[in-house]
């Protein structure tokens, strides 16, 4: 029997990264998976004046005097998911000016990021037997996966099956089209196509873990806010709908893996049962330094034997 | 002056822009319900014959501001999790978490289901069917059977609000929403265009023609208060120390701004904690405001006296039958039915009453929708058992929380409507809800302490007053508040609920709660699932 423990959509959160590395330690998990978007959404200039700093982090202005201050402030914002640039005014002025050098700052925090988190993994996970698969996903861009690969302690699990202690496992990271149009989206036959080479790689797709970013449609792990053309929820965000992907469905309805594993939908934290499929969605809360995730028992025969949403 | 400039996003998922905080404003006013709740819980008012409703509503808003304050931050802090029992778990611990928001939000709905079943019988089928010239149904409606039908109609009617989800209902709850504000709007203008001489004629014009009632009905009704023991004060007597104790009652209505509060998208800052307050402090205030007019022109037009009077003998047939006065309107004097009277149009008043029905329809999901949640999250803990979250395949209906709901809130109207006496347990269906306040209420308080990081990463984090925390200092008057309220129920005979078997009731449910989520400890501890700690943070170094 093996225990798993799966989380999603870190977006960035420092806290919630070192939370996921010790959580093999805290529920006694000897496999880590990372559903996808592990990349931040936002990026704060800590502005360089003459004899001090200027942030503002939640719409508040805190002017930082020393290097020490500037350094917790760092830390502070690292830890909400968002990335934080020592900026002159002349080159904040040129960001606001250029959506391309956005971009490219943006790229360059979550290179170095990522590879920060792959050497804190390495310090916590090296040398022990834990393993660790981690997924990107609809958010994060491609060169993600680039950094992961270098990593001695990290697997990449997109587009591939991976066998976790006897049970086989395919990922992606890809969704279906969203408002955002982020980095990782295709129309849902490009997304069966995706699944379909991995699915046909399985021995028995009835005993696998589908780790797929992407909730399925209609199964309650999908509901998010309605929004309008503006990107506004709608009535105060009462107003719920489905957004997940018929292609996971339809995926899972054929195959009938033991568990289906997602995310993407951060306030559809759930169970599902999709007839013999256990499918989890433990929602996210990166922003308040929240781990939400999942502990599974699951064995290569008789598939999962326990589960529970946790909150670390 | 600020340089600093805010901050640049890119394209990622969920990055939504801030929703108006008027949405969130129509979902906390029609929470707060000023006619289903408010009018009904106003018809008390008799119970403490000195006190006054409206200083009673202004000192209560007054306190309910610091709940909504104390409520913002916890949204804020911790957005979408979805209430009381995410709060309370993440805070105070998964079994404190349970038992509080389990007894609260599932077993004391339940309670809730004949209360409404009563309001829709008062508010809705009696008067239309008066209205209608069937007289006699209509008190049919307030007989036991009666009261039972009418308490499964809301089981079906809520049921079917969560089988079609959140989106259709949402939509029925808008339209509902504009609809019974304009019904309100002309109930209010008729009040305020009407004189206290067109509405004595309108009334005993309709106690005549509908009830048979003879001579002046409007001036026997106060006759027959002042014989029963009761005699209305004035409207401009409003003794503070009285009015103080209608705030028990009138919580009833003002205490649930905050139902169904939550938090989409990502957090920018304090906009967006102050947005969420907006939409619960306007839902509250404009309710009060409402009820400030109210209480006006009912005294303008009805006239104070005739208002209080026929309330006390309307219940006085209810608690005290044998010495009560005979009523020239036999029915509960539902302002909306005797302010459509002062239109002499059959057609007009059923059309009125059937758009102040609104009022009722659009907001009566929210029985079962605050149960389901908590359903739905204890079972995602492990704490019930998986069935308990299932959701159909087919048509997507939660069917075990449903089941959890509805077979138990059948039960307890049949019990409420045919069991004499156990309709004074409903009564402790307030007091329940304030219970489970007090734990999120305190979770809130000490939440700077006992989580700081959480707190320190949170918009309010920044809201201080003298040094200390804006969450902790509401807190502390919220709990004050909540205390007084909960003393004055155990304590006192004119709330009804200061009874031995109402306390054994109470401490039933809080006990069933407790050996259920001890049953789960020890049931999961053999499936090697710690419960405790589902809800315990992980160590970041």
């Amino acid at each position: 029997m093996t225990k798993v423990f799966f989380a999603t959509d870190l977006h960035g959160s420092e806290v919630c990264w070192r939370k996921f590395l010790n959580a093999p330690g805290f529920y006694g998990a000897s496999v880590l998976i990372l559903g996808g978007d592990m990349t931040g959404k936002a990026l704060l200039p800590i502005l360089r004046l003459e004899h001090h700093y200027e942030v503002m982090l939640q719409e508040h202005r805190y002017v930082l005097e020393s290097e020490d201050e500037v350094q917790r402030m760092e830390r502070r914002i690292a830890g909400h998911g968002y990335y934080s640039v020592r900026m002159s005014r002349d080159e904040v002025a040129e960001l606001q000016a250029n959506p391309g050098l956005v971009e490219r700052v943006f790229q360059q925090q979550m290179r170095s990021t990522l590879e920060h988190w792959m050497a804190l993994a390495k310090g916590k996970l090296g040398g022990t037997p834990v393993r660790c698969y981690v997924c990107p996903g609809n958010d994060d861009r491609p060169e993600t996966d680039e950094v992961i690969v270098q990593s001695e302690t990290v697997e990449l699990a997109e587009g591939r099956v991976v066998e976790v202690d006897g049970v086989e496992m395919i990922s992606t990271g890809w969704s279906n089209p969203t408002p955002w149009e982020t980095y990782r989206e295709c129309s849902e036959e490009q997304l069966t196509t995706r699944m379909a080479p991995m699915i046909a790689g399985l021995r028995d797709p009835g005993r696998a873990i589908f780790n797929l970013h992407c909730p399925p449609y209609a199964s309650k792990l999908d509901e998010a806010p309605a929004l309008d053309r503006e990107l506004r929820p709608l009535q105060g965000g009462q107003l719920l709908r489905p957004v997940g992907s018929t292609a996971v469905r339809d995926a899972i309805m054929r195959y009938q893996p033991a568990l289906s594993l997602h995310g993407h939908i951060h306030e559809a934290r759930g169970v599902a049962r999709l007839g013999r499929t256990l499918a989890i969605n433990p929602g996210s809360s990166y922003e308040a330094g929240i781990l939400q995730g999942t502990v599974i028992e699951i064995d290569a025969r008789r598939g999962v034997s326990t589960y529970a949403l946790v909150s670390g | 002056m600020s340089e600093a400039t805010g901050y640049f996003v890119r394209r990622a998922t969920g990055l939504v822009r801030a929703w108006s905080a008027f949405d969130a404003f129509i979902y906390a006013f029609f929470s707060v319900n000023f006619v289903t709740l408010g009018m009904y819980i106003m018809s008390f008012g008799p119970f403490v014959p000195q006190g006054h409703l409206l200083p009673a509503a202004i000192i209560t808003g007054i306190f309910v501001t610091f709940l909504v304050v104390v409520y913002g931050g916890l949204i804020a802090t911790m957005p979408r999790a979805g209430g009381d029992y995410v709060w309370q778990s993440r805070i105070l611990g998964g079994g404190i978490a349970f038992v509080l928001a389990v007894t609260g939000w599932w077993f004391i709905l339940w309670h809730w289901v004949p209360i409404y079943g009563n309001i829709l019988s008062v508010q809705f089928f009696a008067p239309i069917l008066a209205t209608a010239g069937r007289g006699d149904l209509a008190q049919w409606f307030s007989t036991p059977a009666g009261i039972f039908v009418s308490s499964l109609v809301v089981v079906a009617f809520v049921a079917y609000y969560i089988a079609i989800g959140m989106e259709r209902y949402a939509k029925i709850q808008k339209f509902c929403f504009w609809g019974g504000i304009v019904a309100l709007g002309i109930v209010l203008l008729l009040l305020l265009i009407g004189t206290q001489g067109q509405f004595q004629q309108a009334f005993n014009r309709e106690a005549a023609r509908l009830f048979g009632a003879s001579g002046d009905a409007y001036t026997q009704t106060i006759e027959a208060s002042r014989k029963y023991g009761f005699t209305p004060p004035p409207f401009t007597a409003m003794p503070l120390g009285p009015s103080i104790l209608l705030i028990p009652m009138v919580v009833f209505y003002l205490l649930w701004p905050n139902w169904g509060a939550t938090l989409y998208g990502e957090v920018r800052g304090a906009s967006d904690y102050r947005r969420v307050f907006k939409g619960m402090f306007w839902g509250l205030w404009i309710t009060v405001a409402l009820s400030v007019l109210f209480f006006l022109l009912v005294a303008k037009t009805m006239g104070w006296e005739f208002y209080q009077a026929a309330n006390s003998n309307y219940w006085a047939t209810i608690y005290t039958p044998d010495t009560a006065p005979k009523l020239a309107v036999p029915l509960w004097p539902y302002p909306a039915l005797l302010a459509g009277w002062l239109v002499d149009s059959r057609v007009f008043q059923v059309i009125l009453l059937a758009f102040m029905s609104l009022w009722f329809w659009g907001w009566s999901g929210t029985v079962f929708l605050s149960s389901t949640r908590v359903i739905f999250a204890a079972a995602f803990d492990r704490v019930l058992p998986e069935w308990a979250a299932q959701v159909s395949p087919r048509n997507h209906v939660p069917t075990g929380a449903l089941l959890l709901m509805v077979v138990p809130s059948i039960v307890v109207s049949a019990l409420y409507s045919y069991y004499p006496g156990f309709a004074t347990y409903t009564l402790d269906a307030t007091l329940v809800i304030a219970v489970t306040y007090v734990g999120s209420v305190v979770a809130a308080t000490i939440l700077p302490w006992r989580r700081p990081r959480l707190y320190q990463s949170s918009p309010v984090a920044r809201y201080k007053v003298g040094g200390v925390p804006l969450l902790t200092l509401a807190g502390g008057v919220t709990l004050a508040f909540l205390a007084f309220n909960l003393w004055k129920w155990v304590t006192d005979d004119t709330y009804g609920v200061n009874n031995r078997q109402s306390a054994i009731y109470m401490l039933i449910l809080y006990a069933l709660a407790l050996v259920i989520y001890l049953i789960a400890r020890v049931v999961r501890a053999r499936q090697g699932i710690d419960l405790a700690k589902i809800h315990a943070e992980i160590p970041v170094e």
